[in-house]
Formats: structure tokens, C-alpha cells, sequence
């Protein structure tokens, strides 16, 4: 009768155990697809979402004020809405709106206004055409006289390097600020213009998008509740943003795949041979030598770090990922420890037969024993790809460019520069990082669940 | 699970006789370690020359740009002066103390609800495994948004039963639970581990002792325990070897140490003295005490569960 | 013995792998068109950046020999000595004037006389404060890039509220906690109702009981909280001798985090706490709390401006010395700091790169760099057109205080890092209340005079070596200097 019952208690316990544990996971994606006045919003909310409100006919994305329980449609909510000041601006492609910063008093009939903009050369025609960013310098005395309708401009070349140039005008164009990134950009300038008052005008801007906009200015209005519609609304594009914000991302990710191919191949030639010289073939004092193999597995880390360093740095290694793949070449205790455990499962008769027959060792590994252990080497591939994805310590302190980062670094970095108030970014980028680790799990969860049990084995 | 039952190597009368080898023998020495040279080579550079020179390093003033200089044991006698030494002692021993058995606890507990069938059972598994396979980076990130004293989850949970929670990270009596409890979330690796020897555990001693009368609680104790003895065993030392030597999460939750250095692990003090500091002498005399605790600890273990592990085959 | 043969094949192709991947050689690069890459370490990134990539790219622009790569470096400090003691150190990369002497008495930099000679650099170009931090022990290690001092900046409009002078700044510190008092809005349950209060406004009894929400600060030393170890500075307080003696329990350093313990124990620790516990990364930020108005006055670098007039257009500020203990024999008390590029020790192309940091201490290449920055010049004098064109409409007052007789720096002491951190944890002590300032400091004291022993300890086994080393370094380079 208790039966029941227990199988119950034990269900639900579970149930809420792994609620438990699956809820920071879940929070984070959570958290990563939020805008950002979202991410601190309390009570929770699990899924983001946007209010928009009709205003001149146009659906413009809001942020409500606090809304009263029994709020019926016709109640007034306090609502904050995000805009540009815009002028006309002749752009290359007809006319563009230029979000501008408002300087003096919109009242005026001159508004003073900060304007910005940077030049760019265009090479080629359609859609075949380049574009590359540069800035008009200033003539200086020893240089010949331009022709007409020329410009001097300098410009990045592909490899990084400065260059002058002259150009015909007619290849300039110019690029009108839109975002704070191409504000930002060092080729851009800054125009104190005086704009006639009935140029400008008001656009509004998504609410959540403001930070991500030159320029923007808030204010707060009233609004019917019933006015407002709501709906779920995941910003993807924070992922986008997080890329762009850490940097490097694509050079991360670049590292990380490089180590970790490297670093598994490395393990699985190296740890399968000493298994190999630990398991099949016997030798004096064989079992001796393994417990030693064994001991090293008790060394913290901390302990040799820093004459490891020497070492790396005697190699001349440091600054490069040399010190965390090429030590995988040598094997790891562990990982010989796995192989070694499946490969006295194969049965010896194999090998004595093929030795009979002349065969050498190399042979026998590579042909009887290898094929058959298949199996563990794919849970000691997957252990060191792991391993090496989630490093830290190693690439803390052996790579000192951004460029050579992994990810796991990157990520540090990126918080460490952003943390705190990027709570979106921030956890996108660790979604980033996570989701490969947990999509390779569900690929291959039978390998990890018996590799796992495989490694326990008479500890 | 087979490889548990299959028999050791039967040693050859070569290898076990102390008369001068045959040249068989030799051959398969030569061998033998010629296959395992790799690793030789490997401790030799990247192991045993660095333990030999920590310990030579921890006695010398050395900070990787000039040679290191002999000052006897005055990094250790310093090291007795250094309070945060101390602290750093401390509050790693706090950690451990309650990570590790916090952890093997629940994993244990976990694996025993899972190891009898149950509907859902793969998701159940999956679930607390996933965890203890995560970046640590990320983990950490995660728990600092989630332990937000301000807007984090877990504050607005406590607050839904009526808890007004802790600061977290900025509260020096929180810091250590705080590392503690993200911890424990990473139990899965144990946790599988044990969910495998448990599945070894035949079905009769359990069947026969229900016959006896006696309750799940002595089961567990009675049987249970001592049957899974080597996976905890196991789980035990490298949870303590990990616990010691933590690294990633205190750094990168709570940089410098957290409030007051309440969160100032072992590992990260090596660390700061070593690649902030620049005392590479000094952080190797810690490095050296840290290897003898860890060598210590695992003795102790192992002097007090050696006689009760159980091995089936044995 | 065909396998042990492969084997052995397979062990010489693992073996010289690993001899390939270990013996590629370090040397110079060259761009496609032949100039010689400078490769540069910033730790700025972000606008501050940028002004130095405009800089950058007006010295490759300059000339066609050479190419400076500049590269934002993160967590610099570690990466540089990294780096160096890796024996890959970049050409030229910008510090702070804090690393000069530890890195120069580890033997991280390039003393700089003999290129300071050959480009007729002398001291009397530098604000006299600074061209003191970049020397240690007799040597020149780095020149002044961007220089930084430290004012109050007040919220003129949370003046004009409190019934304050907008226009008058606090001139002592009694004054300045008086005016906080003021400034300083909290919620209190007043007849079962929450009500917002000026802490001034309060009764005897709820001040003693604490038992309020900060809504609104008028001063809180943890905002920033980025100076809480050279508070010492305004009490007139010295934090070593200038030789081998740490002073920090001196009656002035004491003085100075007694101030800082009163904050506390006015407005609770807890209080105090809550209300900060957000601030902490919000720095670069429309939630940065003085400009969203939380805080109406704080300790700011001249950099202040800059995010004032990004993310607060609006807000009407002022900006003043900030109030010693003792304005009569003190005033204009400034906590002054600099960027500093530096030659690291073992720099490929060390000529190279100090041509780049001579290029950029041109009056009008340093005047563009601290525009763009926002600051001010590290030379003694600048362009009138810099001061009239320069968008800070106080930068007057920082520069001032940068020339007053009462700017002080940290200490040159190779030990400072380690000093900062302990005094920075002590202020945190004394903050959370745990410990007395003077317990406190008497703990740093103790603790960084026998850090500093050992430090000197260190140099008299080497230091003479190593004075030997540099200047003979010096002499050569002299000599080679006279020669053609």
C-alpha cells in the first residue's frame, strides 16, 4: 500500500530537484533574449516583452509606468517613450532622416543641433562596389597642389596599414550618423550646425532600442490602458550584440575549435599508446609504474603552475596556445587510466593469436586493439574536448592577446568590462558558450553517462 | 561494466621472478616503454621537474623577470606571519568542509531515487547531470546573476515564502555559502558515478533484507552504503582534490577575494601571488603546503575508508 | 623489429612537431608595403581609445618607415609582465604611473635617458608632479601620456532643491557633511506611512534609529569609491617617508578614515549598503547614480565631463577642488594620476617605438590626444587654442589643481599594488564597521612595512647590479650616439 506512495514522494522529489537545477540554465537563456530594461524587472519575468501604443498613427514600442491592479481600459498609465530630433539630409541614396543632439532650445528659429557624419570612398559600381572608410586630411604645405575636384584622403588598407590617397570628389560620399557604434567611429565628425526650426523634426524610437540609438531623448506621457497592446517579444538580436560587444568572438571561437581539435588528437594518440604500454603488453614493474600515473593524478594544478610557466616560457611559449595543446602530446593521467580500463577488457587470446602470426605491437594496436576500443576513445575525446572548452586557468595565464583567447576568456573578459549593467549581453555570450557543450551532450549522452561510470570503475 | 569482472593480467612467471630476465623479457620492457614514453617524457617535463622546482622556487625569492634568489625557508616563516595565508587556509577548509559533503550527499541520494525505475527517469538524469558539464566561466556568471542581491532569482524566491534574502556576494557571512551552494550544483559527474555502482548492486541483498523486515533507511546504511564504498571512495578524494584547489568561480564571482576576502580561496591567493604580486617564491611555498594538505587529506581518507571499501571481486 | 622501427618513425614525427611548433623565431614584421610594425599595448579601449588610434594614425600617416599596431589590451598589468618575463613584450605600451616602480625595479622597462636625450625631451616640459612619477630611482622609464586629477562636481539643480547655494561648492569638509545632511533624501515610516524626508528634516531619535531607505545621497564616499585608500591626501596625511618607512598610521591617515567611518555610522552600514549595492559597474552609464541624479555630489576624475555630456546633456553642473580637513594651509588638494607609455625590457624594435611615444609628446599631437580624452595636457604649458577649444567648461580647475603644490600620487614603491588592495580592504573594514580605523591601519602598517622590507631586502642583493646595468646602458648608448 506504501508502494504508491513512495513512488509518488520520490517522483515529485525529483521533479523538483531538477526543476532545481535546470532553473539557473533556464534563467540565463531567459536573461539573454531580454532587452535590457527588462533584465531587472521584479517580479521576474520569463519572457520579455513589448508594449506599443498608436500614437500619430504609427505603432511606436513604449515602456508603461507602474499599471494599478484593477486597471480598466479607459484608466490612465503613466508611459515613457524614447525620440530623435531628425533633420533631412541628402544622402547618397536620396534623402535620409539624421537623428541629431539637440544643443539649444527647439523653440529658436535657429536650433543649434550637433551633427554627425564621416566620408567614405567608393570604388566600383552596383552591387560590386567598395567601400571604405576614410578621413579628408589636411593639406599640408610640402604636398603638390591638388587638381579640381580632388580630395586627399587617408584610408585603412586591408592589412591595417594608413595610406594617403587622392580621389576624385565624385567618389566621396558621406555616411550620415545612425547608431552610437558608427558615431563612434575614430573617422567620424562631430558638426556644430544651426538647423531652421521647421527642418527638425520628432521620430520615435522602439523604447528598447533606445540605447542602441544616437541621440535619443525621453519623455513621459499619459495613455489610456486600453491603448497599450502587449506582446512577447524575444530579442534575438541580443546574441548579435553580444558578439559584437566581446570583440573577438569569431577569433574566440576560432582558438577554442583549434585547441580543442588539437588537443584531442593529441590525447587520443598519446593516452591509447600508453594504455597500450600500460595494458597489453606485459612488462617488469608495469603495475608499479601505473600507480605513479596514477598519483599524478593528485597533483593540484596551483602546485606547478608557476614552474610550469618557467617551463613555457624557457619554450618560449608564452603568448601563444603552444603551453595548452602540445603538453596533450605526452598524455594525461586520467584519460591513460580510461583506455587502460577498456583495454584489459579485450580479451588477450586476440593479440597472443596475432603475435603468433608475426605481427609487431604496433600492428596489434593499431589494428586489433585500436578498432575495438573505439568506444572509450570516443569518451576520452569527448572528456578533453570539454575539458579544453571549458579552461580557464590555462588561458588566463599563458595568452596574453585578446586575439588568442578562448572563450572561456573572452567571456571573463567580456564581463569584467561589461559586467553589471550588460546583464543581456552578458548572458547571451554565455548562452553562446554553453549551448555547443549541451547540444554535443544530447548528441552523445549514452558516451558521457558510460564514460563517466567507465572512469569510477575501482577508483 | 564488464571490464569490473574481467580478470587481471595473470602475471607471467618473467615478471614476477627476480632472476636475471630472458630476453623476451627484455624485449617486452623495451617495449613497454617505448609505448609508454610519451608519458615519460610528458611527467618528466611537464610534472616532475616542476615539483622538484616549486619546491626549490619556495625558497628562493623569484619573480619570473630576474633569477630567483636563495633565502632560505623565509617564505615559509613569512608565510606563518601572513594572516590572509591564514585566511585564505581557512576559508578554503570552510569550503571544502561543506562542499564536498553537501555534494556527495545529495548526488548519493539522488542516484539511489534514480536507480530504481521510475517514469521520466532519462529526463531526471539529464537534468542533474547537465549542470557539472557547463563552462565554469559561464556557471559562474550565471550564479552572479542569479545570487544578485538586488534582482536576482534567488532573493525574489526567498522573498515569495517570506525570506528576506542575504547580499550574496557583497555580505562577507554569505560569501562562502554562496560558492558553497554553487557547488553543490555540479554534482552530476558523482552523481552518474554513483548511479553506476548502484546498478552493480545485485537485487537479492536488497530482496532478502525486505524479507528481514528492515526499512529503507537501513537498507541504505546497510547495504547500500557499502556496496557503492569504492565509487565513494572515488568521489571523495577527487572532490576534495577539487575543492582545494578552486579556482574559476571565487575569481571570477568575486575578484581580490570578495568582501573583506571572505571568498579568498587557496588557489586564487597562489594566483594573486603569483601573476599579481609577481611573489612567484612566495606562491610557490604556498603551492608546496598546498600539495602536502591535498597528499595529507587524501592519506587520511583513505586511512579511514580503506577498511571499510568493499570490492566485490575482492 | 619492424614495429619498434615505426614506432620510433612515429615518435620522430611527434618529436619534431613539437620542435616545429617550438622554435618559430621572434622577429620584426613588416607591413605589405614594407614599414616595420610598432606593436603597441593600450589599456584604454572604448572613446578613450579611439583618441589614441586618431593619434596613431596621424604618425603612420607621418612618415613610410614605420607602422604602429595599436592593440587594447585586457587586465594589462598581468599581461604585460607576462608578457616580458615570456620574453615577447610589445614595443611601447601604456601603463599607469602606479607600475613604474615595481616594473622598473623587476626590470620590466627600458630606462629611457639616452632616447629622451637624442629627441631633447628634459623635465622642465612636464607638470613637475608628474615627471616625478614617470622617474624612480634616478632613471627616466616612461613618459607622460594622458594625466588625470581629481574635483568635486556637484549637481547644481539637487542644490537649488535642498534650499543650497547652487553656486557655492562645500570649502570644508564640515561643510560638505553639513550639506549632505541636506542633500541626503530618505524614506521613513512616519504614522504607518512611508514618507520622503531630507536626513536634516529627521528627529534625534529616527537619525538613532536608522531605520530608513536612502533614496537620494548628497555624498557618498563608496561612489565611486575608486580613492578610498589616498582619502589621506585631503587630511594632509603621507603615505610612506619617501625612502624605506610605510606611514599610513599616521594621525592625518587615521583622521582621514575616521571621516570615512562616519558615513556608516550616520546612515547605517546596511543603508549604505543597499543603496550602493548597484552602483558598482554602472560607471559608463545613463544609471551611473550622480547622473541619474542619486548622488549630488561625488569625487570625480576631469573625465566626469565626458559622461556628463553623454548620457546627462541636461544636468547643470559645477566643478571645484574638492574640500581638504583644512583649507587655510591647504587648498587645491588633488589626487593627480597619469597614463604613461613605456619601452618594456627586451622590446624588439625599442628605437622604433620611442620614436612613436616622441611623436605623440609633440604639443600638438599630446594637446589632440587629451582632447580627445577629454583631459588635459601632462606638458607644463599648452596651446591658449587647446584651453579655449577644449569642451570641458572647468578644465581650468583640473589643470590648476594638476600644477597645485598640494597634487599628490601614490607612492613610487614597487610594493603599491599589494599596499592599495590592503588599504582599500581596510577602508572596507572600517566602512562595514568591523574594525576601528585605527586598528585598521595599524594592521596595514604592520603588514606592508614587512612587505616593504623584504621588497628593499630584494633590492640591496641586486639593486646595485643592477643600477650598474642601467646606467652602463646609458653610457653605450650615449657613446653610440657621439659616434656617427
Amino acid at each position: 500500500m506504501k508502494r504508491p506512495f513512495h513512488q509518488l514522494a520520490r517522483f515529485l522529489l525529483l521533479t523538483a530537484g531538477s526543476v532545481l537545477f535546470i532553473v539557473p540554465l533556464l534563467w540565463m537563456v531567459s536573461t539573454a533574449v531580454k532587452p535590457l530594461d527588462q533584465t531587472m524587472s521584479l517580479p521576474p519575468r520569463w519572457l520579455p516583452t513589448a508594449t506599443t501604443w498608436v500614437l500619430e498613427g504609427q505603432a511606436v514600442e513604449v515602456n508603461p509606468g507602474a499599471v494599478p491592479a484593477e486597471a480598466g481600459p479607459d484608466t490612465l498609465v503613466s508611459v515613457n517613450l524614447a525620440y530623435q530630433w531628425v533633420v533631412q539630409r541628402e544622402g547618397p541614396n536620396g534623402p535620409v532622416r539624421v537623428p541629431v543632439k539637440m544643443r539649444g532650445d527647439p523653440q529658436d528659429e535657429q536650433v543649434t543641433v550637433e551633427i554627425n557624419h564621416r566620408w567614405q570612398w567608393v570604388r566600383g559600381e552596383g552591387s560590386r562596389a567598395q567601400r571604405s572608410p576614410v578621413r579628408l586630411t589636411v593639406p599640408d604645405a610640402n604636398a603638390p597642389p591638388l587638381a579640381p575636384g580632388t580630395a586627399r584622403v587617408a584610408v585603412i588598407a586591408p592589412d591595417g596599414s594608413l595610406r594617403r590617397r587622392v580621389v576624385p570628389e565624385a567618389q566621396l560620399e558621406r555616411v550620415w550618423g545612425q547608431t552610437p557604434d558608427q558615431v563612434n567611429r575614430s573617422y567620424s565628425v562631430t558638426q556644430t550646425v544651426q538647423v531652421p526650426r521647421g527642418e527638425l523634426q520628432r521620430a520615435y524610437v522602439p523604447w528598447n532600442d533606445r540605447r542602441d540609438l544616437a541621440y535619443t531623448e525621453m519623455e513621459t506621457r499619459s495613455a489610456a490602458y486600453g491603448q497599450l497592446s502587449s506582446r512577447v517579444d524575444l530579442r534575438t538580436d541580443n546574441f548579435g550584440g553580444a558578439v559584437r560587444s566581446m570583440g573577438h568572438f569569431w577569433r574566440y571561437l576560432t582558438n577554442t575549435l583549434t585547441l580543442c581539435l588539437l588537443t584531442v588528437g593529441g590525447t587520443v594518440v598519446s593516452c591509447s599508446l600508453v594504455a597500450y604500454g600500460f595494458s597489453r603488453i606485459d612488462w617488469p614493474g608495469r603495475d608499479k609504474v601505473f600507480l605513479v600515473v596514477l598519483g599524478t593524478m593528485m597533483i593540484p594544478f596551483p602546485v606547478i603552475m608557476v614552474p610550469l610557466y618557467g617551463v613555457f616560457r624557457d619554450l618560449g611559449w608564452i603568448g601563444s596556445l603552444k603551453p595548452l595543446w602540445v603538453p596533450t602530446l605526452f598524455a594525461s593521467a586520467f584519460n591513460v587510466f580510461l583506455l587502460r580500463q577498456f583495454f584489459m577488457t579485450i580479451p588477450r587470446e586476440l593479440s597472443e593469436a596475432a603475435r603468433i602470426d608475426g605481427c609487431s605491437e604496433l600492428r596489434i594496436f593499431a589494428q586489433i586493439v585500436l578498432p575495438l576500443a573505439k568506444p572509450a576513445i570516443t569518451v576520452v575525446a569527448l572528456f578533453q574536448f570539454l575539458a579544453t572548452w571549458n579552461d580557464f586557468l590555462g588561458p588566463l595565464i599563458y595568452l596574453t592577446d585578446q586575439k588568442d583567447f578562448t572563450l572561456a576568456l573572452g567571456l571573463q573578459f567580456f564581463q569584467s568590462e561589461a559586467g553589471g549593467t550588460q546583464w543581456h549581453h552578458l548572458m547571451a555570450a554565455s548562452t553562446l558558450v554553453v549551448a555547443p557543450v549541451i547540444l554535443l551532450f544530447f548528441l552523445a549522452q549514452r558516451v558521457f553517462i558510460e564514460g563517466v561510470s567507465m572512469s569510477g570503475l575501482k577508483g | 561494466m564488464s571490464s569490473q569482472t574481467a580478470p587481471a593480467p595473470a602475471p607471467t612467471p618473467n615478471s614476477t621472478r627476480r632472476s636475471p630476465m630472458t630476453a623476451a623479457a627484455r624485449r617486452r620492457l623495451a617495449m613497454g616503454l617505448l609505448f609508454i614514453s610519451p608519458w615519460i617524457l610528458g611527467f618528466a617535463v611537464f610534472g616532475a621537474y616542476p615539483i622538484v622546482m616549486a619546491v626549490y622556487y619556495s625558497f628562493c625569492d623569484y619573480d619570473v623577470l630576474r633569477d630567483a634568489v636563495w633565502v632560505g625557508p623565509l617564505n615559509y616563516t613569512d608565510m606563518w606571519a601572513d594572516d590572509l595565508f591564514w585566511k585564505a587556509l581557512w576559508n578554503t577548509a570552510v569550503y571544502a568542509a561543506f562542499s564536498v559533503p553537501l555534494g556527495l550527499m545529495l548526488a548519493l541520494v539522488v542516484a539511489v531515487m534514480l536507480n530504481r525505475p521510475i517514469a521520466g527517469r532519462s529526463f531526471f538524469r539529464t537534468f542533474f547531470y547537465i549542470p557539472s558539464i557547463v563552462p565554469l566561466v559561464a556557471v559562474a556568471m550565471v550564479w552572479m546573476w542569479v545570487f544578485n542581491g538586488e534582482t536576482g532569482l534567488l532573493n525574489y524566491g526567498l522573498s515569495l515564502v517570506g525570506i528576506e534574502g542575504p547580499q550574496w556576494m557583497a555580505d562577507e557571512a554569505w560569501t562562502k555559502p554562496t560558492l558553497i551552494l554553487s557547488s553543490v550544483w555540479q554534482i552530476g559527474g558523482a552523481m552518474v558515478l554513483f548511479l553506476a555502482g548502484l546498478q552493480d548492486v545485485p537485487r537479492s541483498l536488497y530482496e532478502s533484507a525486505e524479507i528481514d523486515g528492515a526499512s529503507p533507511l537501513r537498507q541504505f546504511w546497510n547495504i547500500t552504503v557499502p556496496m557503492v564504498s569504492p565509487v565513494l571512495y572515488f568521489n571523495l578524494i577527487m572532490g576534495i582534490i577539487g575543492s582545494v584547489q578552486e579556482f574559476v568561480k571565487p575569481f571570477v564571482m568575486m575578484p581580490g577575494g570578495g568582501e573583506n576576502r571572505s571568498a579568498l580561496l587557496f588557489a586564487v591567493y597562489i594566483y594573486q601571488n603569483a601573476f599579481e604580486y609577481n611573489n612567484m617564491g612566495y606562491a610557490c611555498a604556498m603551492a608546496v603546503v598546498l600539495f602536502l594538505i591535498v597528499l595529507t587529506l587524501t592519506w587520511l581518507a583513505t586511512k579511514a575508508m580503506g577498511r571499510h571499501v568493499y570490492y566485490a571481486g575482492e | 623489429m619492424g614495429s619498434l622501427c615505426r614506432l620510433y618513425w612515429i615518435s620522430l614525427v611527434l618529436a619534431a612537431a613539437v620542435c616545429m611548433a617550438a622554435c618559430d623565431a621572434r622577429e620584426s614584421q613588416y607591413t605589405d608595403d614594407g614599414r616595420l610594425v610598432v606593436s603597441y599595448w593600450e589599456h584604454w579601449s572604448g572613446f578613450e581609445k579611439e583618441a589614441m588610434q586618431a593619434v596613431v594614425d596621424d604618425f603612420n600617416a607621418s612618415q613610410d618607415r614605420l607602422f604602429v599596431k595599436m592593440l587594447s589590451v585586457s587586465q594589462l598589468e598581468q599581461k604585460i609582465i607576462l608578457a616580458t618575463a615570456g620574453g615577447r613584450p610589445p614595443d611601447v605600451v601604456g601603463l599607469w604611473t602606479r607600475n613604474i616602480a615595481s616594473y622598473a625595479e623587476k626590470g620590466a622597462l627600458t630606462p629611457l635617458g639616452p632616447y629622451l636625450r637624442r629627441h631633447g625631451i628634459e623635465a622642465q616640459d612636464y607638470i613637475p608632479g608628474l615627471w616625478k612619477q614617470v622617474n624612480y630611482r634616478g632613471f627616466t622609464w616612461g613618459l607622460p601620456s594622458t594625466p588625470a586629477s581629481v574635483g568635486l562636481h556637484w549637481n547644481k539643480r539637487l542644490f537649488r532643491e535642498a534650499g543650497l547655494d547652487p553656486d557655492r561648492p562645500p570649502a570644508t569638509l564640515q561643510e560638505l557633511d553639513a550639506m549632505n545632511e541636506r542633500l541626503t533624501v530618505v524614506r521613513v515610516q512616519r504614522g504607518g506611512q512611508a514618507q520622503e524626508v531630507r536626513y536634516a528634516d529627521l528627529t534625534e531619535a529616527e537619525k538613532n534609529a536608522r531605520d530608513f531607505t536612502i533614496i537620494r545621497m548628497g555624498f557618498s564616499p563608496h561612489e565611486p569609491g575608486w580613492w578610498k585608500s589616498t582619502h589621506g591626501f585631503w587630511f594632509g596625511a603621507e603615505l610612506w617617508d619617501g625612502e624605506r618607512a610605510i606611514t599610513c598610521d599616521t594621525p592625518e591617515n587615521v583622521a582621514a578614515f575616521a571621516w570615512y567611518a562616519g558615513f556608516p555610522k550616520k546612515f547605517g552600514v546596511d543603508n549604505l549598503k543597499k543603496f550602493g549595492a548597484n552602483f558598482g559597474a554602472s560607471f559608463a552609464s545613463p544609471q551611473n547614480p550622480f547622473l541619474d541624479e542619486r548622488v549630488a555630489m561625488v569625487l570625480q576624475g576631469v573625465w566626469m565631463h565626458n559622461f556628463i555630456d553623454q548620457f546627462a546633456p541636461q544636468m547643470q553642473w559645477g566643478a571645484a577642488p574638492f574640500p581638504s580637513s583644512d583649507p587655510d594651509t591647504r587648498s587645491y588638494v588633488t589626487h593627480l594620476d597619469c597614463d604613461v607609455l613605456c619601452v618594456p625590457k627586451g622590446a624588439l624594435n625599442a628605437d622604433a617605438g620611442f620614436e612613436f611615444i616622441a611623436f605623440v609628446q609633440q604639443q600638438e599631437n599630446i594637446e589632440k590626444l587629451a582632447m580627445g580624452h577629454r583631459k588635459f595636457s601632462p606638458r607644463a604649458t599648452c596651446s591658449q587654442a587647446f584651453i579655449d577649444n577644449h569642451p570641458h567648461p572647468y578644465i581650468q580647475v583640473f589643470i590648476d589643481l594638476a600644477q597645485s603644490p598640494h597634487a599628490r600620487s601614490q607612492p613610487q614603491m614597487p610594493v603599491w599594488v599589494e599596499y592599495n588592495e590592503e588599504l582599500m580592504a581596510a577602508a572596507d573594514r572600517v566602512f562595514g564597521q568591523v574594525a576601528e580605523p585605527r586598528e585598521a591601519l595599524q594592521y596595514v602598517q604592520h603588514r606592508m612595512q614587512w612587505k616593504f622590507d623584504r621588497s628593499n631586502k630584494r633590492w640591496e642583493l641586486t639593486g646595485d647590479a643592477r643600477l650598474e646595468a642601467w646606467a652602463q646602458a646609458d653610457q653605450a648608448a650615449a657613446a653610440k650616439e657621439g659616434s656617427p
